[in-house]
This record gives C-alpha cells, structure tokens and sequence, in this order.
C-alpha cells in the first residue's frame, strides 16, 4: 500500500461540447466557485460535435481567477510537440502558472487520420510521445540558449524556436494503462493521468499499473513520488446508479477517495458527469473531508 | 475609422501584447490582429484577448503550410480551423470575420485619414504598435468619420465592406437593384449564401423583382465574366449550381407570383421564385394541380426549366410538358416571350437546358385536374436489397399510370436495408388506392406505413419551410444521375453491390413512363421520354462514387442534369444526346453567343471548340488559364 504523500487536488473532468457553446466555460466557472484545483477538458479534435479543447483551455483560463486547467489528455497526434510547447507555455504566464499539460499518445487512430494526422501503431505512438516529451522540456528548459535543434524517428526540427518564458517547469501528467506506456509514465513524467473505469483488474489492476510506474521510476534514478498519481471519474454520481467507483452520497465518496489516497496513493481526483451540483458537492462538501481524513491519517 | 493594431507576439511577451490589446480597446479601436509564432503564441494571444476585453476583436492571420506530421512545429489545418470555429462560438463578435481583410500600414503620429485609408487600399488599415504610446497616437485615426456611402447606396461598415471580394464591381450595381443587393459583410448574407446541399459563400447576390431588373442584373453578370455565376429561384438544386465561392448569384425568390389568366383553360401564370408547395396550395381550391418533383420546397424556375420527373409524371407528364408559355431575359437583356408560336426555338430549348438560355421571369402552365390522390410513405426492411429492386422494377413499372412510385435506399445497417416508398395514386377511391399499394408491401418487411387521401398539396407539405437563417447546405454535393431504360435483374445485382458497399448513402430510383413517353423525344430539349426509371445516387467521395458509377454506365442511357454533380465534359452528351447537342449548340450561339449562362451543363456555342464543355466553374478556371 501506498501513499506518495502528495497534497491533494480536487478537480472536474468536462466533456468540452460545442453546443451550447459556453457549457465547458459554465462548468469551469462552477467548479472554480466550488473550490476545486483543477478544470480539466478531453481532447478529441475529430470529433465533431465538440470544441477544440486548447482553445477552450485559454479560454476559460481567461475567464478564470484561481483554478488550473489542463487537457485531459490532449491528443500528441494533431498537437506537434513544439507548437503544443509554445501554447502550453503562454497560457501558463498569462495565467499566472495555471497550465497543467495532460498528454496522451493518442487514440481513435482513424479519427486522428481522418483529421489529418498521422497515423501510428500503439508501440509507435509509445516512442513517439517519449520523444515529444524530450522536446517539449527542452523548449522549456530557460537554462538552453540557442536554436532548438532535434533528429528523432518521429519529429525533426532545424533551428526551432524555444519557448523561454514558461512560468516555471510545466508539469506533465501521461495518460497511460499499458506496460509501455506505463513505464514511460515512471520515467519520465510529472503525473499519471488514468480513468479508473479503464482500469482492467480494479484495485488490484491499479496496484500493478503502481509499481509498474514505481519499477520505471527507480529504474531512471528517480523517486516514485516524482510522478503525482491522478484519477479520472467518468461515471460519478451522488445518486446511486449502481455505476462507477462514485456511486452514493457524500460518505461513500469520502471513503472511497480516502482509501484510494492512504491505500494507493492516489491524489487528484477529476470527476465527470458535467453536473454542476455534484461539482459543488464534490468541492465543498467532499473534498474537505477527504482532506482532514488524509491529514489524519498521515499524522 | 475603422483601424486595428498589429501585435507581434515575436517581439513582446504574452502579457503585455494583451495589455496593449486592452488599451487598443480604451482608445475605441475595434480590432486586434496578433501575428508571429516564434515567442509566444499567438492564437493563445488573441483568445486570451477575447476572454479579458469586451469589444475588440481578434484575428491571427492563417496559415497556409501544408501539415508535416514529423514537423515539430507544423499544425494540422483541420485542427486549425475548428480552433478558429471554436473561439467564434465562445466568443461571438469577437473574432474577425474570415474574409475581413486587413492591411498592415505604418501610421506615424501626424498621418491623417485620406492618406492611411488610401494605403489600406480595400482592406482595413491595421497599423504595428509596440507601445501604448504607439496606440493612444492613433486616436485621431479613430475619430475620423467613416466616407459617406455613394448617394442612394445602403451605408455598410468599414467592417462589412473589407469582406468584399475581388473581381466584382459593388459600387456599379444597378440603383434598383443596390437596395436588396447582399454583400458577404452583410447580416443577411448568411440566409443566402448556401443552397439545400451545397455550401456556399457568394461575393454578391442581386435579388431583382422585375424584368427590368433582371435586366439589369444580367448586365452587371456581363460586366463580370471573371468569377462565378449562378441563378436561383428557391436555391433547392441538388448539384448546387445556384451559389458559388466568391461569385454572382442572381436570386429571383422575390418573383413569386401566380395568377390564373383563364379559368376554362385551366391556364395560370407563375413567377419563378414560388415554391411548388405554395403552387400547390394556390391552385388546390380550384381543384387543379401540376406535378412537380418530389419535394415541396423546390423553386418553379429550376425545375420547369429542366424537366420536372414527379410523383404524378406517370398520370399528367413532367412538369415542362404543361408549360404552354415561358417569358425570359436573354445574354443581352432583351426580354422574349417563348410558345409554340412566339420563338418556338426558344421554347424547345427552354424546356430541358433552360438554364443555358436566360432568366427566366414567368411560365404559364396549364394545370391539370387533380382532385383526392392515394398519398402513401411506406417505410420497409429489406435483406436482399437485389430482389427489392428488381421487384420493385416490374411492379412500378407494370402499375397503371395513375400510380407513381418513387423508391429511396441507402447503405445497409447490419446486413438490412431501409426502403422508403413514397407514392401518388391519383384516384379518388381509397379502396382502388389500397389495392394499387398493395403490390409493393412486398419488397421487404413491413416497419411503417402512412397512407392517406389528400389533395396534392398534402403531398408537397413535406417541405419545411425556409426561416430567416436560409438554407444551411455545407460542403460540395456528390450525386449522380442516370435514366435506366428497363430494370433488369443485372442492373439490380450491380446496384445491389453499390448498396453492399459503404459508398452510397442515398439512392433513389424515380418511375417514369405512362403520360412521359406521350411526348414525342424531339419535342423538347429534355428527350429522354423513353426509360422507365431515373436513378440518383449521392456519396460523400466524387472519386469514389465516379468509378461506381462508370461500372454501371452499360445500364444506363442518360442523365437528368437536375441531380448530377460530375462536371467530366462527357456528362454533357448523357443529358443531351447528339442531334439534341448540336441543335442547343446553334441555338446557344444564337442567343448567348458569349456563353454568359455557363454555371449549370454548359452548352458551348456552336462555334467554340468542345474542349470547353467542362461546367460551370471549371470552364472558367480553364479559361483563365488559357
């Protein structure tokens, strides 16, 4: 059983829809009223029906005070890793260090073609993602001067531009389930950014997808705990449904995530569902007492 | 004036680009374009202005690279325009119209008006700043008043008028036609600009209401040879030739008319811009109708100059065989009326390639009487789509004349097809109706079924009507067409492929014969009197769906132009076979010698070359090349 012993974040997980319009900008209003850390958006650009998410990311940044957004996982394949550098960083200073950078390899491989992307198989995605990872921290890295210049399998670069003035280090949290992608998260990344309802092998199957990011972790000289452990809720509900991890009033909730804290070291919890009560709920009401359950505990 | 600021993210850092877009704002300044992508980011700029201002709004000049999925730093387009689509929807007003242009022009502090506007040529002044003291110079710029409109013109914005687009001639639009005139700036130009399935985004829609007026506008299309050209009266067309990119349309909707001129004759008088669903509801109380099509909402002109294969075309003929006169404005802006006795040359051709010839401004029709029909929407299901269609084939084909049945499929959805029906049995009796029906209940399972008796404008009310945002078409459709002369058993296999295929999303096969094959083929333009079917298939891949199509040809014997989008020169002589051609051709050369109307099945002039009978906007690339 672990406990990373990180501070705890307490967040939303919106469905950025494009009708109506300000329905992910409402949702992040209401989540940064409720006290929540974070406001975080799914990126599926080939998806009709819905925003472009970074564009909604500033834009709610912009209309937000406290609260840090992030996509959730923005989508590598029609998101290169400079221009993504570049955007993640100046919403990051106009936002006064607001900018989280979920990340995945991406999925839906024929959306990403049919949009015009590339399409990559899964152990290609894997590389590829590592090494955008390489490039997006180099253009960051305020200690490089100079062009940026980069030949890898996947990306090239002559004479890029780096984008010196992020904040401080943007963290970076990998979506990821699979043994590669898995052991790319312990390596090299800030925060790992699953949904538990894509788990396989519940609790259990969390505790592997762990120590698979543990054994990465050791494995690259680095501490478990540099990798913040993050959870997706899709299904959450305060009225039972007899779906998701969620599922009941405010004290099953409180149980649960305390136990998913102390027991596997979980620390951001992100719900779905887009319903502005349960987000209140969930920030003044839940995350409060799974805060003094865990500081309790760690006393 | 109307004046921007540049903001150049390669020289400033984020925050003070937006600060400076906030003083822009304080200073009344209406737009901020921010550009350079090496530093900060630019559109992240721009939307972040747009979330912390109120007015001013924002553009970031596109892109225009292709994508490189291994540059680092390259963008998908896709990905770029719904980022563009997006902030438009987040912050309406706030964003620079696409086709707003702008001009970079270096203001110093004693530049006045007249000098900065003529720099920005047609284009909105946009001038660098790098300071705030750079910004708070340019209020003069800002306080100086807008020109006047030219005298007995509508005043547009500075903003309105920078969406105007080249090549056309705004300030020379006929006075009587300025008035209603839409221009791409303007707020209705969104209602006007797309058709039923087309996409469009017209640079000028004249909207005349007289023959003199029409006139006029086909003398300010002479005096633009140079882009698009395209003539509506409803904007219903399924190949979409009535809107354009940056073209002329010449919208008649407005000439909408219908009078009875002589009630023993059953003659009547319609303007082309009335919907057949208002025709229908006109002539109902005098117990008369004229067929025409399948829908509601198509416009009289396009359709009673090409042809008009309806659901009562078995019992009373395609709606041209009831025109007994048709008024139109020639190339050259004469007026002429057209019968078999008045310009019979320009009746015949009128009827089949009307589009070719003119404007038209008024037809009269005879009606024919049509009292209750059978009106009938059957929805069935089908497993073996070849069977249903070749049975199909034989009933609709071997129904008596008072029966017209009109068959809709698509692809298929777990190994099942949908077949709708929609058919007009024109006899008063229910139970006569029930058993004409009856026949076609057995080409799949039975899932749905409407069967009513009505008069004929019950059967056109399934048109909704058009509201104030217009027809919102997007896109180029993709149809074809083809006349079948008897379905066979091998056209219903190879049908039934296309259908197996994921290709065809809408395939339609209208019944004709009966009262259609009265007329003699040379009687008119329109000559395919023969075939007992005319089949339409729409796909979202033109490539695609030719090569399918071109499988099926040996079936084929035909085109109605109506549906087809494939602007291959060859289509030309599918509509209008050989001796038909070559008398449209003299005929053309007669009275649109220039080959003015030239958007919809262009029929080249006896003396120019074939080589030149691609469509539309085709022939005009073409030209332009050559």
């Amino acid at each position: 059983m672990n406990d990373y012993g990180h501070d705890l974040l307490f967040g939303s997980f919106v469905t950025p829809v494009a009708q109506p319009a300000q329905h992910g900008v409402d949702l992040a209003l209401v989540s940064e009223q409720a006290g929540l850390d974070l406001v975080t958006f799914q990126d599926h650009p080939y998806q009709p029906s819905f925003h472009d998410t970074s564009t909604l990311l500033t834009y709610v940044a912009s209309r937000t005070q406290k609260i840090a957004v992030s996509g959730n996982v923005t989508s590598l394949p029609l998101r290169p890793p400079l221009g993504l550098a570049r955007a993640a960083a100046t919403v990051d200073r106009l936002s006064g260090g607001r900018f989280r950078l979920g990340i995945g390899a991406g999925a839906f491989w024929d959306g990403i073609a049919r949009m015009g992307g590339r399409k990559l198989t899964p152990a290609q995605g894997v590389a590829a993602l590592r090494e955008a990872i390489g490039i997006i921290r180099d253009a960051w890295d305020p200690d490089q001067q100079g062009p940026l210049n980069h030949e890898g399998p996947f990306y090239r670069i002559e004479d890029g531009d780096r984008t010196p003035y992020a904040h401080r280090p943007i963290p970076i949290w990998v979506g990821s389930y699979k043994p590669r992608m898995l052991a790319l998260t312990g390596a090299v990344a800030d925060g790992w950014l699953p949904s538990i309802e894509y788990i396989d092998g519940g609790l259990p199957g969390l505790a592997d997808a762990n120590h698979r990011i543990d054994d990465a972790a050791h494995e690259a000289g680095r501490e478990p705990a540099a990798v913040r452990r993050l959870m997706n809720f899709m299904r959450a509900s305060l009225v039972p449904t007899g779906q998701g991890f969620l599922d009941g009033p405010p004290e099953v909730w409180i149980d649960r995530l305390t136990m998913l804290a102390l027991e596997h070291g979980i620390s951001t919890f992100l719900i779905g569902g887009d319903d502005p009560t349960t987000l209140t709920r969930f920030g003044t009401e839940i995350a409060p007492a799974v805060r003094e359950n865990v500081a309790h505990a760690r006393r | 004036m109307e004046i921007g600021v540049l903001l150049n993210a390669d020289s400033a850092e984020a925050d003070e680009l937006v600060a400076l877009a906030q003083v822009a704002e304080d200073n009344g300044i209406g737009i901020a374009v921010v550009t350079g992508n090496r530093h900060a980011d630019a559109w992240v700029v721009a939307t972040w202005i747009t979330g912390v201002t109120d007015r001013i709004r924002v553009s970031v000049p596109p892109r225009d690279e292709p994508f490189d999925p291994a540059g680092a730093d390259s963008a998908v387009p896709a990905v770029l325009a719904k980022a563009v689509a997006t902030l438009a929807a987040l912050a309406p007003e706030r964003t620079l119209p696409p086709g707003a242009r702008w001009t970079v022009v270096d203001a110093d502090a004693d530049a006045d008006a007249g000098s900065v506007r003529d720099a920005a040529g047609a284009g909105i002044p946009v001038v660098p700043v790098h300071t705030a003291g750079d910004v708070t110079r340019l209020r003069p710029l800002v306080a100086a008043p807008e020109p006047e409109a030219p005298a007995g013109r509508p005043h547009r914005s500075a903003l309105a008028l920078a969406q105007r687009m080249p090549g056309i001639a705004y300030d020379a639009v006929p006075a009587g036609l300025a008035a209603r005139a839409v221009e791409p700036g303007d707020p209705e130009h969104r209602a006007v600009a797309s058709t039923y399935l087309r996409g469009g985004n017209p640079g000028l829609v004249l909207r005349p209401r007289t023959v003199a007026e029409v006139a006029d506008a086909i003398a300010f299309a002479r005096d633009h040879r140079d882009i698009p050209f395209g003539v509506r009266s409803a904007g219903h067309g399924i190949s979409g030739r009535s809107t354009s990119r940056g073209g002329l349309v010449i919208s008649v909707g407005a000439m909408d008319s219908l009078e009875v001129l002589d009630r023993s004759r059953r003659l009547v008088r319609i303007g082309p811009g009335r919907t057949w669903k208002r025709v229908a509801q006109s002539l109902v109380s005098h117990g008369w109708a004229l067929g025409s099509g399948d829908y509601g909402g198509v416009g009289v002109g396009g359709l009673a100059t090409a042809g008009g294969i309806g659901l009562l075309s078995r019992k009373h003929g395609l709606t041209i065989d009831r025109l007994r006169a048709v008024e139109l404005v020639l190339a050259d802006g004469t007026p002429v009326r057209a019968s078999d006795t008045e310009n019979p040359d320009v009746f015949w051709a009128v009827r089949g390639a009307g589009a070719n010839f003119g404007i038209a401004t008024a037809f009269e029709f005879e009606t024919s009487v049509v009292g209750q029909v059978g009106w009938a929407q059957l929805t069935l299901v089908s497993t073996d789509i070849e069977e249903s269609l070749y049975r199909y084939g034989q009933i609709a084909s071997e129904a008596p004349t008072d029966t017209t049945v009109f068959l809709v499929t698509g692809r298929a959805r777990q190994g099942q097809w949908v077949v709708s029906l929609f058919a007009v049995v024109d006899h008063p009796d229910p139970d006569t109706v029930i058993a004409r029906l009856t026949p076609f209940l057995d080409l799949g399972q039975l899932a749905r079924q409407q069967v009513v008796m009505t008069a004929y404008p019950g059967v056109m009310a399934n048109a909704v009507d058009i509201g104030p945002d217009g027809q919102q078409g997007f896109g180029e459709p993709v149809s074809r067409s083809a006349f079948i002369p008897e379905l066979t058993r091998q056209f219903a296999h190879e049908a039934a492929e296309l259908l197996s295929s994921d290709l065809v999303y809408f395939f339609e096969l209208r019944a004709m014969g009966g009262a259609i094959t009265e007329v003699p083929s040379d009687a008119m333009a329109f000559s395919h009197r023969s075939p007992l079917f005319q089949a339409t298939a729409m796909s979202s891949s033109d490539d695609l769906l030719s090569a399918e199509w071109d499988r099926l040809r040996p079936h084929f014997d035909g085109l109605y132009l109506s549906f087809e989008t494939d602007r291959r020169p060859e289509r030309l002589l599918d509509a209008f076979p050989g001796p038909v051609l070559e008398r449209l051709r003299r005929l053309k050369a007669e009275y649109d010698p220039t080959n003015l109307f030239r958007d919809n099945f262009t029929i080249p002039p006896a003396e120019l070359p074939v080589s030149t009978m691609a469509g539309g906007e085709q022939t005009f690339e073409t030209e332009k090349a050559a």
